[in-house]
């Protein structure tokens, strides 16, 4: 895994700077941090998947989904408690991603990405019809047990959260299987010519990022309190999802977390200039600049920049 | 016991014939060459030999073991692997990682815990001919001559000693052509086999020991290569005599 010293300082930076934010910040500012850190799960979630082996999933609000509303309806219908219901909210996205989105793997490219996206969409049209008693239709599910009292807690939460989660997948990424993930996304037959199995690793890939998915997903629901179809089975949820990686930088695991804070805080930013809907196409048109600048993303920025200047010191 | 038997390989795309009831062997250490014109099916059977393409009938035999129904990845367990006419490295990967892939055993659990064998990649890297300082360049910095020592590095990593080189000389300067035809001659002395296709038959002629040739996936001849290049029905497919 080639792990050195400095990674572990840098690691221990990036925790202690994000865990002392409450002291610097208002409980406002917190409360768009908490947004950020989910999004960024949910990003980190995608790149394991379509950042790494280029199958471009456009269902991963569906993954999300199944996490949200699996942990409400156990906790609100069935009376199960919290800790019992995150894991089988977890088990069940892992679950109902095999079940649904898995066979799609065997085909490549746009038709990949438009399966997923079918998926999603007939998720989001069944959920309001298909047993409303348990998913409450179009009005979602209400008063969900909330983990956390207060934007201070519930910002620690989403941050630990999302370091956890981050750091698991860079250790992750660090390994051999890493390489395999990402070799496949630069030529899978190659991949396969050198003697590995590419389903089974997409499968691997897969389940990771469906049960960071729906791990992010059960968490975001306890802390929103309510859900609704419309706010999990969303192409908007999708976009700023894809656009949160594709910014920071795909491939990498502080990249969507970056994207993620840079989209979230650049629509905040905008909100008391532009307070309409007028706000996402400035947000979409600086994305897009910004993406043509550099396709790599805010990454690549940064480690240009940190070899000019470590080129410049030598 | 032969490395390779192939014994009545038929394979059909519709109503195109591409391997027609082929049958050949290659032995232990041979150097074999597959020749024939653009569209005779010569990559058609490298890949049904791969298990990229399955067989319409026929049986593919390594080592005394019937491996007609394996998949890729088990194949290649098995000891054989190829190249391609283009090469297809992994592009923004090191020198040292694409080898690095190749040296990967095909578990989850070996990839996640298991420790890379960093000498390992250095020595296959330096068998083909990379200096030390090559091994962290990105494979898109390469020229069509190192990518195709990157090419046999990777399939050397995964421990084939039978190896299926498909246009090895294809988009090659002269001096490119010399290098690789130099890196076969070594592997052949370390004991490795070939089944070998390329259109450069002067430069294919010394590193091989036998040749078949083969049109619309039938075999027209198997013999010595000059008895193969003044065969009737070569000389008129093959170089458009007669």
């Amino acid at each position: 895994m080639n792990l050195r010293p400095h990674h572990f300082l840098l690691w221990a930076a990036f925790i202690a700077l994000m865990f002392a934010m409450p002291q610097f910040v208002g409980n406002g500012t917190l409360r768009t941090m908490i947004f950020a850190c989910y999004l960024a799960i949910f990003a980190i979630s995608w790149d394991i998947l379509s950042g790494r082996t280029g199958y471009i999933s456009f269902g991963h609000p569906f993954l999300v989904g199944i996490g949200a509303y699996t942990t409400a309806i156990l906790t609100r219908r069935y009376g199960f408690p919290v800790e019992a219901s995150i894991p089988l909210a977890v088990l069940f996205t892992m679950i109902g991603g095999l079940i649904v989105l898995l066979p799609a793997l065997r085909i490549k490219g746009s038709y990949f990405a438009l399966v997923t996206l079918a998926v999603m969409e007939l998720m989001y049209q069944l959920v309001p019809v298909v047993r409303p008693d348990l998913t409450g239709g179009t009005r979602g599910i209400s008063r969900l047990p909330a983990l956390t009292r207060g934007a201070e807690n519930g910002y620690y939460l989403a941050a630990g959260l999302m370091l956890a989660i981050a750091l698991f997948a860079w250790l992750l990424m660090r390994t051999r299987l890493g390489t395999a993930l990402w070799a496949i996304g630069m030529n899978e037959e190659s991949v396969r010519g050198s003697g590995l199995s590419t389903t089974r690793l997409k499968s691997f890939a897969f389940l990771v990022s469906a049960a960071i998915a729906g791990l992010g997903g059960a968490f975001y629901a306890h802390y929103l309190g309510t859900i609704t179809p419309r706010a999990f089975f969303d192409i908007n949820v999708l976009f700023q999802i894809i656009v949160a990686v594709l910014i920071g930088g795909a491939g990498t695991i502080l990249g969507p977390i970056i994207g993620a804070f840079f989209m979230v805080f650049m629509l905040e930013w905008l909100r008391p200039f532009l307070p309409g809907q007028e706000r996402f196409f400035v947000y979409g048109l600086i994305a897009l600049l910004l993406y043509m600048y550099q396709p790599k993303g805010i990454m690549a920025i940064i480690d240009s920049g940190w070899a000019k200047l470590r080129g410049a010191r030598t | 016991m032969n490395a390779l038997e192939i014994r009545n390989l038929v394979k059909r795309f519709g109503g195109l014939t591409a391997t027609n009831d082929l049958s050949f062997d290659l032995a232990q250490g041979e150097s074999l060459g597959l020749i024939g014109p653009n569209g005779a099916g010569k990559t058609t059977v490298f890949s049904q030999i791969m298990g990229e393409l399955r067989q319409t009938s026929g049986t593919i035999t390594f080592m005394g073991e019937e491996i007609s129904t394996l998949s890729t990845p088990d194949r290649i367990a098995k000891g054989v692997s190829r190249t391609y006419q283009v090469p297809r490295p992994f592009a923004d990967l090191s020198v040292r990682e694409n080898i690095r892939v190749g040296l990967m055993p095909d578990s989850l659990r070996a990839m996640i815990f298991g420790t890379g064998d960093t000498a390992r990649e250095g020595e296959i890297a330096q068998s083909v001919g990379f200096a030390t300082a090559d091994l962290d360049r990105p494979a898109t910095e390469l020229a069509m001559g190192d990518l195709r020592k990157l090419e046999f590095a990777r399939t050397l990593a995964t421990g084939a000693k039978v190896l299926l080189l498909d246009e090895v000389f294809a988009g090659l300067t002269t001096g490119e052509i010399a290098m690789i035809a130099e890196l076969i001659q070594d592997l052949r002395q370390r004991g490795f086999t070939f089944l070998m296709v390329s259109h450069d038959l002067p430069a294919m002629e010394p590193l091989i020991d036998r040749a078949i040739a083969i049109e619309r996936g039938t075999l027209l001849a198997n013999g010595s290569f000059k008895e193969v290049l003044a065969d009737h029905a070569v000389r008129a497919s093959y170089l458009g005599e007669g």
